[in-house]
């Protein structure tokens, strides 16, 4: 089992380091390409309005015990009135909001399209050849032990069943490779470019700013705190501070 | 917010570019990253950039940038034909641009003509309704035109939309301070003080407007105030000392006759240390004041 298998140099030198090469110049490929296809946001009133209430309500949470009783109270009733507060989604509009909102912008749809169509294509057509060309040979040592289970996922070309599972087909080394270049990225495209496949298929996932979520989370938060003013705590540490001071 | 180690860095760039070091570009990005106001000095060395062919060509693509940057001192500094110079070049270049209607805009404003500067920013509004910087274009011209009513309406409309700007708060504070609106610049100030809690200035400001109010009870909340103005500032700031002495003698006028109980006897040595510490310091600064101030405080504790 333990047996050591002498790779071919010919193996580093027309598979692993082409395919580095291969998807490094891919993924910069996909980044000027989405760059070109951007189109520009146009940012909603709508949109923009919410997320300043957003910050704003959060500033009064975070600041809430530096203002007197009666100025918190005022502001948290302009914000979670009933009525006409600002953070209040009435219950109808709260339900189909996500869901309608994305699939009826068209420009949103598109926007999502774009950007699923730009991380799939390359990555299919890349999994595809390294399918086609490397497959069916043993394309690295990895260097630590690795039990019988990893065997199907890490040798799938090979055939063998007595091949120790350390050696591996090239297939893992595109994986690899997939989740790896992030750090090579950010040197070449700049540091907030560095945007590889797996933040990519997280963004896939979550979509834009939910609006009303976030509001009613920033109602109940404001709902939640007691206001116990800290101003009379500053008299006695000012007191402190001057005698201090003045000793 | 500059950063102190951005703050000394500008500086010396700023005395390396004066004395005839080398390093000009670096300053004049640095300045554009912080957004700070250095006119005259970037006005006379981006000229003498963009005047030099050689290093205009080797700035490439960013020499528009430093067009723009240059136009905008220059506007600043008054020297409106070289303003007018530095848009005409954009202009051409970039014939349809919303960013050098901008510009435009901004050097119609400079020269004093107002409407048509009002009627430049209100079509590039039209573009574009969601542009901060227009907005607070047009609060501006209200502003030089002595019309402070008017800078408050737009403010406010502003401020409905975006009203996690910290910046416009602060002008809308200072506007209605001007204007005396005291309860108005009260509520600018809470917020600011929401928005930096540790910021010594907005403590000390939102006392003067309650102090200037008045009242027992806002007296009472100017007193804390000021005591958080000197915890934040380690006591070195004098105005709020000297608030602190103020407080307590008016609060003493006002409460002469009510019950003593009501008034809080959070920190009872509070004035008098103030006292001790205001003379200490104009001992140490202003030695031939003191007798004022002495004679001040002896006539606020009798009162």
């Amino acid at each position: 089992m333990a047996e050591d298998l002498v790779l071919d140099t010919a193996i580093r030198d027309w598979v692993l380091i082409p395919l580095s090469v291969v998807m490094v110049l891919i993924g910069i490929l996909r980044y000027f390409v989405s760059k070109l296809m951007r189109s520009s946001p146009t940012p909603d009133a709508k949109m923009v309005k919410e997320g300043q209430v957003v910050i704003r309500a959060r500033n009064l949470k975070i600041g809430a015990n530096f203002i007197p009783p009666k100025s918190f109270r005022a502001r948290r009733f302009y914000f979670s009135n009933e009525e006409n507060g600002l953070l209040h989604v009435p219950k109808d509009q709260a339900a189909q909001n996500p869901q309608a909102q994305m699939f009826s912008d068209p420009n949103m749809a598109m926007d999502m399209m774009k950007k699923n169509l730009s991380m799939i294509i390359p990555q299919t057509l890349t999994y595809a050849w390294v399918n086609f060309f490397f497959s069916g040979f043993v394309a690295a040592k990895i260097p630590f032990p690795l039990t019988q289970r990893f065997r199907s996922m890490l040798q799938n070309g090979i055939d063998l069943s007595t091949v120790d599972v350390s050696y591996v087909s090239s297939r893992s080394w595109y994986f690899l490779n997939l989740f790896g270049l992030r750090g090579l990225f950010s040197l070449i495209l700049g540091d907030e470019n560095a945007i590889d496949d797996t933040q990519r298929m997280m963004q896939m996932g979550g979509f834009g700013f939910d609006a009303s979520k976030s509001l009613s989370a920033e109602k109940d938060g404001l709902d939640i705190i007691q206001h116990e003013w800290a101003l009379p705590r500053f008299e006695h540490r000012a007191e402190s501070v001057l005698r201090k001071l003045v000793q | 917010m500059v950063t102190k180690t951005e703050e000394t860095q500008l500086n010396e760039l700023e005395n390396q570019v004066e004395n005839g070091g080398g390093g000009v570009w670096e300053y004049l990005c640095l300045v554009r990253k912080l957004k700070v106001r250095r006119s005259e000095i970037v006005l006379k060395h981006g000229l003498s950039i963009l005047n030099d062919p050689g290093k205009r060509s080797a700035l490439g693509p960013d020499e528009w940038t430093l067009y723009e940057q240059v136009a905008i001192a220059a506007m600043d500094c008054q020297s409106l034909a070289v303003a007018q110079n530095c848009i005409k070049v954009l202009q051409k270049k970039f014939p349809e641009s919303k960013r050098v209607g901008k510009q435009e805009a901004l050097l119609l404003e400079a020269k004093g003509m107002w409407e048509e500067a009002e009627k430049a920013y209100t079509s590039l509004l039209e573009d574009n309704p969601l542009d901060q910087v227009i907005h607070k274009r047009k609060v501006a011209m209200a502003k030089s035109q002595g019309k402070p009513s008017l800078a408050i309406e737009h403010l406010n409309k502003y401020l409905e939309v975006f009203m996690a700007d910290h910046d416009a708060w602060r002008e809308l504070a200072e506007i209605y301070v001007s204007l005396q609106m005291y309860k108005q610049a009260a509520f600018c100030y809470e917020e600011l003080i929401l928005t930096q809690p540790t910021l010594p200035l907005y403590h000390l400001a939102y006392a003067d407007v309650l102090y200037t109010i008045g009242g027992l009870e806002n007296l009472v909340a100017a007193r804390k105030y000021y005591a958080a103005t000197i915890d934040l500032t380690g006591g070195k700031s004098t105005r709020a000392l000297l608030g602190i002495c103020l407080c307590g003698s008016a609060i003493a006028q006002l409460s002469k006759g009510r019950n003593k109980e009501d008034k809080d006897m959070a920190a009872p040595e509070l004035q008098s240390l103030a006292a001790t510490a205001l003379e200490k310091e104009y001992k140490q600064k202003a030695p031939a004041k003191l007798n004022l101030l002495t004679s001040a405080l002896r006539s606020l504790k009798i009162s």
